[in-house]
């Protein structure tokens, strides 16, 4: 375990491009697929997995060397649950809407691997200051992608973002945008525009 | 009846033989260059030297090892060169090359008079010395075909008159005018063997040669003709045994291992020839036809270089792009004009440069016309598939060993993907790869 | 004198792909002059947009991923046609966009081009469009000479008389409808040896069968809906067909059962996209069966993996 300070700046904008966890890295892509139905439904998963990511890096990164190796996962999984609960309670009691829009993906925040996965890598092995920005960047990155992808497929499914109306009465939604299926066609096409520019931009600079 | 195996093509070029109706004629050219490694076994040493004078019939190669045959000079006359030259697939050969001073004076012959009269046991070794090796193209030394393992029984003797391949009439002009040669070496090999039952198979599209082998075949003694369906490649070994006596070859075995020895007629002529004569193989038939001006079938000496017979036929009709020995789905291309034909040149075509040009290789569309096409039952596509990444385990796994490179995928692609040489390429890596690991140990 | 050296075969067979291709152009028209005939000029509108933007997407994609461009080879024109063909005749142009848009670039294209594509083209563009605007996929049957027809009925629940429906003179989609024009692509096909005869009758054999244990009178198994259409022309797509025939028959037979069963008891009135789209997944499980016979083989399985 080394205690070298790492450069926060760079750890943080790494979780939203290099290392973004929708795009890059692949990683809890159940919530992705299922909640982001309506761009408001991506950025309320994506803050309340923020809120998760951050709190729980600097909770395990201060107890880093108390925790011991062998029972470290379910440890984790302790102070993640913790956070979740919290936001839970306090999503329950202020937005109702969108804690049912939600629902069961809210408590499941727990298993993501994001989480658990950020908190295996990162902050059990980095300085609290560093684990909260790598937190907040992982968190940034995920809600970015979700807003994302959920704009889209509220934009094609419903004709709005936000809410808003964009595209007018005489739209005719395309519904299986906001079926699991568009979840998956959206996901994928991002993904693969997004590798097919990485891709030729490292061509370019060969 | 007629009868058929599973799978095959029909090559448009099968239906159309226009030189099935132009009977057999001589061709003796003033040079020929015989070839010493003629034959599948070890090449044949030669034992004359410039200069020498040679007769017809003389032994001028002398056998090598267990699959050894000898070689005899095609005409008389002076031996101008024994050297090594580039043959067919560029190896380098030695090569006897006579002047023929056209005196066709012949070496003492040693003939054994009627076939069924004669002694068994002089068939075989009567074969041997007259240089005879399959005629309809694998060239394998005829005698060693004949030699039965011990264990092994042989039931059947099929006498291939199949003659699929595209162009080719040789076989057909041969069946029509010498149909009692071809019975007689079907029995002398029958009688060499002590077997029972020999059959004739020909393709329906050859009605003037069934006709022919069915008359000389009456009042022979376990001989007849069966009539096939007209599909490629119904003169495959395998296949052939299939629908005359409804047996498989094992895989990776020989016809044998199912008691069976495949003729080709050209072969069984041979047979004929140099039991009732002592006649050696100094001649054969060859069909020449494509871009030539009169295609004909030539009886040619062995050793006739392509120039000449393509003089004889007329020289060309318009600039050749292609020219290959053998059927257009089979046949060896030449590098130029000037090679020598040997014993298994059944045929020489000439293709325009229209004809000749390969089209480009497109993407496969998967319509599985390769799988119905392939007479043995394998997946063309997915053994492609592999091949093009070069991973010759998942090959052998998907049983390319199987494959006997006909052709009829290839021919059927509609996408014109290059399954038939990808599949040869395989076969030739995991044999070296088999040969080096039993090297190995 | 420069020779050509190559290796054996020297003779290809006159069928290429864009030949193939061709032959399925020709074997559709039928169906898409029945459609002009019954519903008017609109289907010609709708087809020739589904046509036009298929090829345009392919020709677009080719450009901009910087492949090779083969339309060349008509497999485009084929998808567009065929979408066209399985849409209702009054489908407004912008659908028909979206939907060769999506079978041309999303379904073929990303998964490798012709020949790559794990479903059919054509039907995973119906099955979008059928979820993404459920009513327009369904309705608007009422035109040429249905334009009096009250009802926008589906010509399942219809009742119609076996002679109707041999004759086209139902509601349905533009190119579903004329049994003898399908029919007579059919037997187009097969004479030019493009498809086998096995696909469709196997598929259409299974479906009547297991209609009539189920209660349903074969011919009208047969007849009605879209079994017809898609077991002709969609079910026999080379790409998405297993290779061996053994694999093909359980193919076919599984087209038959799934249409049956999703028309008895699924929420869809026709069952036929699904169930091809299903098999189309399930093909290339069929195909590693070990069932072919491979000559001089005694067992196939022996000598498997």
């Amino acid at each position: 375990m080394s205690d070298k300070k790492p450069n926060v700046g760079k750890v943080f904008l790494n979780g939203i491009i290099n290392e973004n966890p929708t795009f890059r890295l692949v990683l809890g892509t159940c919530p992705t697929l299922a909640v982001t139905t309506s761009a408001i439904n991506g950025l309320g998963m994506g803050a309340a997995a923020t809120f998760v990511l951050l709190g729980s890096n600097v909770v395990i990164s201060a107890l880093r060397k108390v925790i011991p190796d062998k029972v470290r996962i379910p440890a984790f999984i302790v102070v993640i649950c913790m956070f979740v609960t919290i936001i839970q309670l306090v999503m329950q009691a202020f937005l109702p809407s969108l804690y049912e829009a939600l629902g069961i993906f809210l408590p499941l925040i727990v298993v993501n691997c994001i989480i658990l996965g950020r908190a295996e890598a990162f902050a059990s092995k980095n300085p609290v200051v560093a684990s909260a920005f790598d937190g907040l960047g992982m968190g940034v990155g995920f809600t970015l992608a979700l807003t994302l992808i959920g704009c889209i497929r509220e934009l094609l499914g419903n004709g709005s973002v936000f809410g808003i109306n964009i595209l007018g009465a005489s739209y005719q939604p395309m519904l299986l945008m906001i079926l699991p299926a568009g979840g998956f066609l959206v996901f994928g096409t991002l993904l693969g525009i997004i590798n097919a520019l990485t891709n030729r931009k490292k061509g370019d600079a060969k | 009846m007629k009868t058929t195996f599973r799978g095959g093509v029909h090559p448009a070029h099968g239906s159309k033989r226009p030189t099935q109706a132009l009977a057999i004629r001589d061709f003796v050219s003033d040079t020929v260059q015989i070839f010493m490694n003629m034959h599948i076994g070890a090449p044949s040493k030669p034992c004359v030297k410039k200069g020498d004078h040679v007769k017809v019939g003389q032994v001028i190669g002398e056998p090598v090892g267990g699959l050894g045959i000898p070689v005899h000079a095609s005409v008389s006359g002076e031996v101008v060169a024994v050297d090594a030259i580039a043959g067919l697939t560029g190896d380098m050969a030695q090569c006897v090359t006579i002047k023929n001073d056209f005196q066709d004076e012949w070496e003492e012959l040693h003939p054994l008079g009627n076939v069924e009269k004669v002694d068994p046991a002089l068939i075989l070794p009567a074969i041997k010395a007259a240089g005879i090796c399959g005629m309809g193209g694998a060239s394998f030394p005829t005698h060693v075909k004949l030699s039965i393992a011990p264990g092994k029984k042989c039931e059947y003797i099929l006498a291939n008159g199949a003659e699929c391949e595209t162009h080719i009439t040789c076989d057909d002009r041969l069946m029509q005018e010498n149909a009692t040669r071809v019975v007689d070496g079907l029995r002398a090999a029958m009688r060499a063997l002590n077997v029972s039952q020999g059959i004739i198979g020909i393709e329906d599209n050859k009605p003037a040669a069934i006709a022919a082998m069915e008359k000389a075949c009456q009042g022979r003694e376990g001989v007849r003709v069966q009539v096939l369906k007209t599909k490629y490649p119904q003169g495959g070994e395998k296949q052939l045994i299939k629908v005359l006596t409804g047996r498989e070859v094992p895989s990776g075995g020989l016809p044998i291992d199912c008691g069976c020895v495949v003729l080709n007629v050209g072969t069984c002529a041979a047979i004929a020839d140099a039991v009732i004569d002592g006649k050696p193989v100094v001649e054969r038939v060859c069909t020449v036809t494509g871009a030539v001006r009169s295609p004909a079938n030539l009886r040619l000496r062995i050793g006739t270089i392509t120039e000449d017979i393509i003089g004889e036929c007329g020289g060309f009709s318009t600039e050749p792009g292609k020219i290959f020995f053998g059927g257009a789905m089979t046949g060896m291309c030449l590098p130029n004009d000037q090679l020598p034909m040997t014993k298994s040149t059944n045929g020489i075509v000439a293709f325009t440069r229209e004809e000749a040009v390969s089209a480009e290789e497109d993407p496969c569309i998967r319509c599985s016309k390769c799988v119905d096409a392939c007479p043995i039952g394998l997946n063309p596509y997915d053994m492609k598939i592999s091949a093009d990444a070069e991973d010759w385990d998942a090959c052998k796994k998907k049983h390319v060993m199987d494959c006997m490179l006909c052709g009829a995928c290839a021919f059927i692609c509609p996408a014109r993907r290059w399954l038939t040489p990808s599949f040869k390429i395989a076969k030739q890596k995991i044999a070296e790869k088999a040969k080096k690991e039993a090297a190995a140990k | 004198m420069s020779l050509i050296l190559s290796s054996a075969p020297h003779v290809r067979s006159k069928d290429n792909t864009q030949r193939l291709m061709l032959n399925v152009i020709i074997a559709l028209l039928p169906c898409v002059a029945a459609g002009i005939w019954y519903f008017g000029w609109q289907a010609a509108l709708v087809v020739a947009v589904s046509t036009a933007s298929a090829v345009a997407a392919e020709f677009v994609w080719q450009k901009l991923a910087r492949q090779k461009v083969r339309v060349y080879d008509l497999s485009a024109v084929v998808t567009g046609l065929l979408l066209g063909l399985i849409v209702p005749p009054s489908a407004p142009w912008w659908m028909m966009v979206i939907g060769s848009v999506f079978a041309i670039v999303i379904v073929k294209q990303l998964f490798g081009g012709i020949g790559d594509n794990f479903l059919n083209p054509a039907l995973a563009a119906r099955a979008l469009l059928l979820a993404s605007w459920p009513a327009l996929m369904t309705s608007g049957y009422n035109l040429g000479k249905f334009a009096d027809a009250t009802s926008a009925a589906t010509p399942l629940l219809s009742g119609a008389s076996c002679m109707d429906l041999l004759l086209g003179n139902v509601t349905g989609s533009i190119g579903e409808t004329c049994k003898i024009a399908i029919l007579l692509g059919f037997a187009y096909l097969v004479l030019t040896h493009t498809i086998r005869w096995e696909i469709p009758v196997l598929a259409l054999a299974t479906a009547a069968l297991l209609g009539w244990i189920l209660g349903t009178d074969p011919l009208t198994t047969v007849l009605s809906g879209g079994l017809l259409f898609g077991a002709v022309f969609m079910a026999t797509d080379y790409v998405t067909s297993p290779m061996n025939w053994e694999a093909r028959a359980m193919y076919a037979v599984g087209v038959g059962v799934i249409t049956v069963l999703i028309r008895k008891y699924g929420s869809y009135p026709e069952g036929v996209t699904y169930a091809i789209l299903l098999m189309n997944i399930a093909g290339p499980l069929f195909d590693r069966i070990p069932v072919h016979r491979i000559y001089g083989h005694t067992k196939a399985k022996k000598e498997g993996k």
